[in-house]
Parts: structure tokens; C-alpha cells; sequence
């Protein structure tokens, strides 16, 4: 009974810094939307995804959606989606070609510089509106690092300084270079809150233990880290069987600018909600976006070094035909891969494992014993640093 | 006293290419603050020419952001009275009255920004448009500029080794395309193979769609004849490019925006306020304000007297002038009350204005 009793006390309801509410209510979900994602620099794809004048694609911005559309000058313009008739959103996801906005419910026009230029029935029914004074709430929007970024605040800080010192602790690959491969795209929703895939993807300690069969190729004790601002950075060097069988195990061609000096992988989380995985031979972001406080869409995205199909056929079926021998192809759990079983830990992918713990740790959240006792000193700061980082912005 | 001329030794006179002279002043400690710039501005210059006193306005491509002297470079011009006087007779040591740099257009150049500079040049034009190149490049580590220049032949491009260097150490960062609008066919070295042609509406949309910018947030600066500027800025206003975004200098002469429509009012009665003091006039019809200050021997601040500079600006208080020419003030300006005394006529039978 004592014994319980102090058990509980101990087992503190927190993560450990931020509250168990935090992970679990509707009302810290919004209030997060409105103060971190109302308020930062946000990822919406790839340079690539609008290529002419006129094309265009819609995202969304913690509680507000923003459309970025090409002008024919070829520079980005965002604005809020949203007519400043009646507030209808005015375009779907992505669009080509286009050389106007117009809006749905009654076909109110703005130029691609968001300024009004038609009204229906403009004479008879708004005799009096002086179409020149009305323009689309503006947004901010720049490329970085070869990717669209936008914040909804038009007076925004420019995203240099936004990622000030962060640049220099990615990897060299020029992104502009790196090709995307058709169908690529993976979409998952992962039912967790958006903080416990971020704190699973910077958890530092877990990768030995979690993903000892999975990411081995990896030397995780190597493993060097830390946050430039509110950025976590981190780098680890391939582990010594993989490095010196590198040629044979990669599975896609070696990018260009991965010299042997950066060796490993660069893996850092951009505030509040991306990651970034920088390897020998892939190139892939990571966007995790809520969608309630309990739900999580991660849209992973890679780019690849141009390669003829021929090429890539070659080092997959060379990496596949050597994997087994050098690197081991057993599950943590010392079984045969098993991709028709139900327990996600048998099928032996890291990112499986990954969905699968924060899952569990979601689910945890709603047992009354549900506590975190400690936390571990390296291994785990960057974790309770991001829960400290988001007190901070609440705070704010 | 920003009207104030001060006696500037000439360090070192160069030949960038052989008809343009390159003048090196030298500035004195005391000075420093009064001759720091925005890259962009010009220097007016006094100079004693068969016993008369000229002057003109000479674009600084000297960078403020690099520890080097104030430098400007004058191209001769057929019969121009100054520009081969500069050629033939200037010489390291000799003493030139200079006032202090101003002008409108110039580079506001921030090390947090992050924006994509589009620069236009033709010829001699090229000298502010070098200084904010290099300003950028320097000042604001994550901009990048992208230079559209026009010359008539490979032997009339001024400061083409120095874009080179420029260009080797920041490949990443800086992208420039000559475009000659008489290349010869065979030159001392060796066959043109770059672009040929003036900067045309057509040169320009090329240039825009083939140098998407990385930062978004983007400026445009011009500088060359006014034909050129014209038909860049309208070109780029028809790629939906704000207005706000385009700064133009204008160089030589060419002005196709003259209003002759002006119906100036004869004798009309002009106060102006200048450096604290009043002063009565009548003004004759067809003289500007600027002529009837200059008869009067009151010191007005001029420079180009061809409405291109703005060192003549005044801010009406009573009353109402129109210009002839304006190059150098924007509508809202104007919406304001701001003239050029060197273009302005008074239209109403009272005039009041203020210069500062």
C-alpha cells in the first residue's frame, strides 16, 4: 500500500516538462495552432512544386490556409485563402495556368498580385466599391534549402534569419539538383499527438535499442547533436561494417556532394514540425502535421541523385543481395522479417517501430497510473528541450 | 551644410577601359562621416573649364561596404565638354570641389535580409549598378544578384575584368549576362559568343524567366539612357512586377515623358524659404524657380538641371508649379507637393516653396 502510494508520487503526470493535457486536449490543440503555427515559418513543399506562372498550391497554416501562386515576373506570391467578398476559401489544393483567383460562391476576381479587378454586376449591385483598394490579405512566402516555406505574417522575418546557424550543420546536398521519383510520395497517419512524433524522431536514446536491427547502420554512441535556437541538428557517422561496405550497401546511387569528410547522416528537426533526413544516398523530409490532439499526418517526401532506371535497379538489387550477409536481417526480436504479420514489429522497418511506440505512448496517456519516472541525461535532452521550447512559445 | 562643396584631392586617375577614366579621391579623416553613402548615390562635382564654372553628377562605383576610397568613372562623350576634359587633362594631385554624395536612388542594403537583386545596366550606367552589386554581395551574405548588361561592343564594357573576379568568387551568389549590341566580329582574342542585342522588352522577359529568383523578396534597380529605362520598366510592370520594387537612375539625355502643356503664369510672385532664410521673387514666364534662385545668387542646391537627380527637390507650401520633366519623384511624392526647381514653372499667381 505504502509502497503504491509512493509510486505514484514519484510518477510524475508530466512528459516531463509539459503537461499530460498538452498531448491530450482539444483546447492546448488550438491554442498551439493559433500562437506556434499561426506564428512560424511553415513547410509547403518542394521549389519544384510550382513550376510556371500561374500554377499555384493551397496549404494550411495552423488555423489559416494560404495559397502560393507563381506571378509571371516568376516570383512567389502568398495570400490568405480567402475572399474579401464573404470569406469563402477561394482555391483548392493545386492548380496550373492560372491567371486569375477567382472565387467560387460569386465570382469575385483578383489579378495574381491578389488585387481585386472584377466584381459581377458590379454597376448595379456595388455602385459604391472602389475595386483598387481591395487586395487579398497578403502572407509571406520564400524558398530555402530548395523547399517552399510560408508564414502567414506578410511582415514576417526574412527565413534566413528564422533558421539563422542552422544551415551549417546540414548536410552538403544541393537540393536543387536531387531528382524525385514518381509515386514516391509516403502519407501516414499515425495516431499520436504531433509533439510525441517529434520527440520520438529527436529521442536520441531509443535509436540503439528501438531500431537495433533496423538502423544499425548507424554508430547511434557517435551520434552528435544539439539546437541552434529552437532547431534541433544532428549528425552520426555510418557504423564501421556499413562505411567500409558502403559501395555494395547503399540502396540508391551515392549523391554527389556526400564526400567522404560528411560520411553519415544529417537528421534535424526544424521548428515546430519538420524533419529532415540527409543521407549518402537519399534526401527526405519529414512533415508531420496535426490534425487533432490525438492524430498525426507525416507526409515523407525523397529526392535521389539522377539516375537512369537501369542504375537504380542495379544498386537496389546490390544493396538487397548484400544486406543480409554483412549487416543481419533479423528483427529486434531475433526473428525472420515477416511482412504478413499483424505486429508491425515483425515487418523490421525503423519507421514501422516508430508509428508503432508513439502509438503506444498515446494510448498510455489515458491510464491513471500513466507517469514518466526519469528521463535520460544525453540521450533524452533534446526531448525535454523541445518540451521547454513549446512552454516557451505557450508562454509567449 | 549638405549642400556645401568640399576640396577633394585626386589620388589616382585609371582607365578602366580606354574611353572612360576612372577618378580615386582622397578624403580626409574630418570628412569621412559627411562622404559615407548609400551604394547608388552620386557625387556632384564643380569644375573650372575655360574660366567657367560647370558642374555635374557622377554616379560613386566605389563600394561603402568595402574599406576603399570614393571612385568615379566618367565615359568621354562625343564634343562633352567635362567628360574629355576628365580624359585628357585630369591628374593625380589636382584639388575638385565635390559635395557631399546624395541621391534617390540607392540600395538600402541589410546583412538579415534575404533578396534576389535584379540589376540593369547599359554602358556607363553600370557605375552605380556595380557599387550595389558589390554592396550586396558583401553586406547582406544571403542575397544574390543577377546583372543584365548592355554594352555596344566587347572593348566598351567597363569593369569587365572586376565582374569577372566578382563572378569567380561568388559563382553561387552572382549571375551575370553581357549582351553587346555591335560585337565585333572578330575582336583581339577571341569570338563573342554571348548574347547579342540591346536590352529590349524581349532581352527582359528572357532575363526574368531564365533567372527565377531563390529569396522572394526582390528589388529592381535601372540605370542607363531613358529610352532603356522606360522599356524596362514597362516590361516589367507588364510581368505584374510592383511598381514600388523598380528604382531608376537615369543617364544622358533622351526623356520621352516631357510635359509641354504647362501654362506658366508670367511674373509670378515667388517666396522661397531656403536654409531658413526668405526670399521675394518675381518670376518671368517660362523660367523655372531654379533659374530666377540661380539669377539671384541665393545658392540654391542643383545639380543635373535636366530633372533626372533631385538635388534641386522643394516642398511646395502655397500655391502650385508643374514640371516639365520628372524623372526623380514618384506620384506620391509629387501628390505631396515635392517639385524640382530645375523643371518647375509657377501656375498660380503666388508661390510658395520650401527648401531644405
Amino acid at each position: 500500500m505504502h509502497l503504491s502510494i509512493a509510486l505514484i508520487m514519484s510518477n510524475q503526470r508530466s512528459m516531463p516538462v509539459l503537461p499530460v493535457e498538452a498531448y491530450t486536449s482539444q483546447e492546448w490543440f488550438d491554442k498551439e495552432q493559433k500562437i506556434i503555427f499561426g506564428n512560424s515559418w511553415q513547410f509547403a513543399g518542394l521549389a519544384e512544386d510550382i513550376q510556371d506562372p500561374g500554377d499555384y498550391i493551397a496549404v494550411q497554416c495552423g488555423h489559416q490556409n494560404i495559397v502560393i501562386v507563381k506571378g509571371r515576373d516568376q516570383r512567389l506570391r502568398a495570400f490568405h485563402n480567402l475572399c474579401r467578398h464573404r470569406g469563402t476559401q477561394l482555391l483548392r489544393a493545386v492548380g496550373k495556368k492560372q491567371k486569375a483567383l477567382t472565387c467560387p460562391y460569386h465570382d469575385w476576381t483578383y489579378d495574381l498580385n491578389g488585387q481585386l479587378v472584377s466584381v459581377p454586376e458590379k454597376d448595379k449591385e456595388f455602385p459604391d466599391l472602389e475595386l483598387d483598394k481591395i487586395c487579398l490579405h497578403k502572407a509571406s512566402v520564400d524558398i530555402w534549402r530548395g523547399m517552399l516555406w510560408v508564414h502567414p505574417n506578410p511582415e514576417a522575418d526574412p527565413i534566413t534569419k528564422w533558421f539563422d546557424g542552422v544551415w551549417e550543420h546540414l548536410g552538403p546536398h544541393n537540393v536543387n539538383r536531387l531528382i524525385e521519383y514518381p509515386d514516391s510520395i509516403l502519407e501516414k497517419i499515425i495516431n499520436a499527438n504531433w509533439k510525441i512524433v517529434a520527440e520520438n524522431f529527436m529521442d536520441v536514446y531509443h535509436l540503439a535499442h528501438l531500431h537495433s536491427n533496423t538502423l544499425n547502420m548507424y554508430d547511434h554512441a557517435k551520434a552528435e547533436f544539439g539546437f541552434i535556437g529552437d532547431h534541433y541538428v544532428f549528425w552520426e557517422p555510418h557504423a564501421k561494417d556499413y562505411g567500409e561496405n558502403l559501395d555494395k550497401l547503399m540502396p540508391f546511387k551515392r549523391i554527389a556532394e556526400m564526400t567522404d569528410e560528411y560520411l553519415g547522416a544529417f537528421v534535424p528537426w526544424l521548428f515546430p514540425n519538420f524533419g529532415l533526413s540527409e543521407t549518402e544516398s537519399s534526401w527526405s523530409t519529414f512533415h508531420a502535421i496535426p490534425l487533432a490532439p490525438d492524430k498525426t499526418k507525416v507526409i515523407i517526401r525523397s529526392k535521389l541523385e539522377p539516375m537512369t532506371d537501369w542504375e537504380f535497379t542495379k544498386q537496389q538489387w546490390k544493396s538487397g543481395m548484400s544486406w543480409h550477409g554483412i549487416m543481419g536481417g533479423e528483427t529486434k526480436y531475433g526473428k525472420k522479417p515477416d511482412y504478413d504479420s499483424e505486429d508491425p514489429m515483425d515487418w523490421n522497418d525503423f519507421m514501422e517501430e516508430d508509428v508503432y511506440v508513439c502509438e503506444q505512448q498515446q494510448k498510455s496517456l489515458q491510464n491513471p497510473l500513466f507517469g514518466v519516472t526519469a528521463t535520460a541525461k544525453h540521450g533524452e535532452s533534446t526531448v525535454r528541450n523541445f518540451q521547454k521550447i513549446i512552454q516557451r512559445w505557450m508562454a509567449s | 551644410m549638405p549642400n556645401q562643396f568640399h576640396k577633394l584631392k585626386v589620388l589616382a586617375i585609371d582607365n578602366p577601359i580606354k574611353e572612360a577614366t576612372t577618378i580615386t579621391f582622397d578624403v580626409s579623416p574630418n570628412l569621412y562621416e559627411s562622404f559615407n553613402y548609400f551604394p547608388g548615390q552620386h557625387l556632384i562635382i564643380k569644375f573650372f573649364i575655360n574660366g567657367e564654372e560647370v558642374r555635374r553628377s557622377y554616379s560613386l562605383n566605389s563600394c561603402p561596404f568595402k574599406e576603399e576610397p570614393l571612385q568615379v568613372t566618367v565615359k568621354r562623350v562625343n564634343n562633352g565638354l567635362v567628360s574629355n576634359y576628365v580624359g585628357d587633362h585630369l591628374k593625380a594631385g589636382d584639388e575638385l570641389e565635390v559635395m557631399v554624395p546624395q541621391g534617390r536612388f540607392y540600395a538600402d542594403v541589410q546583412e538579415e535580409a534575404y533578396k534576389t537583386y535584379f540589376l540593369f545596366a547599359a554602358g556607363s550606367g553600370i557605375t552605380p549598378i556595380i557599387s550595389i552589386l558589390k554592396s550586396v554581395l558583401i553586406a547582406s551574405p544571403n542575397s544574390a544578384v543577377n546583372l543584365f548588361y548592355g554594352n555596344a561592343n566587347q572593348d566598351t564594357i567597363i569593369f569587365k575584368s572586376e565582374l569577372e573576379d566578382l563572378q569567380q568568387q561568388y559563382p553561387q551568389r552572382l549571375h551575370i549576362v553581357h549582351t553587346l549590341s555591335e560585337p565585333k566580329v572578330w575582336s583581339t582574342w577571341e569570338q563573342w559568343k554571348g548574347r547579342k542585342g540591346r536590352i529590349d522588352a524581349e532581352a527582359v522577359e528572357w532575363f526574368i524567366t531564365n533567372h527565377p529568383p531563390i529569396a522572394q523578396s526582390t528589388e529592381y534597380y535601372i540605370c542607363g539612357p531613358g529610352a532603356m529605362n522606360i522599356s524596362i520598366r514597362k516590361t516589367l510592370q507588364g510581368l505584374q512586377v510592383p511598381k514600388e520594387l523598380i528604382h531608376i537612375e537615369q543617364f544622358g539625355g533622351n526623356v520621352e515623358e516631357l510635359n509641354t502643356n504647362i501654362e506658366a503664369v508670367d511674373n509670378a510672385q515667388l517666396t522661397a524659404i531656403l536654409n531658413g532664410q526668405t526670399h521675394q521673387f518675381k518670376v518671368p514666364k517660362g523660367k523655372t524657380i531654379l533659374q530666377v534662385l540661380k539669377a539671384a545668387n541665393v545658392n540654391p542646391p542643383y545639380s543635373c538641371e535636366s530633372g533626372v537627380c533631385a538635388t534641386c527637390v522643394a516642398k511646395v507650401t502655397k500655391g502650385k508649379a508643374e514640371m516639365k520633366v520628372c524623372m526623380a519623384l514618384e506620384d506620391k511624392e509629387i501628390a505631396k507637393g515635392m517639385v524640382l526647381t530645375c523643371q518647375a514653372l509657377p501656375v498660380t499667381a503666388e508661390l510658395e516653396v520650401k527648401i531644405s
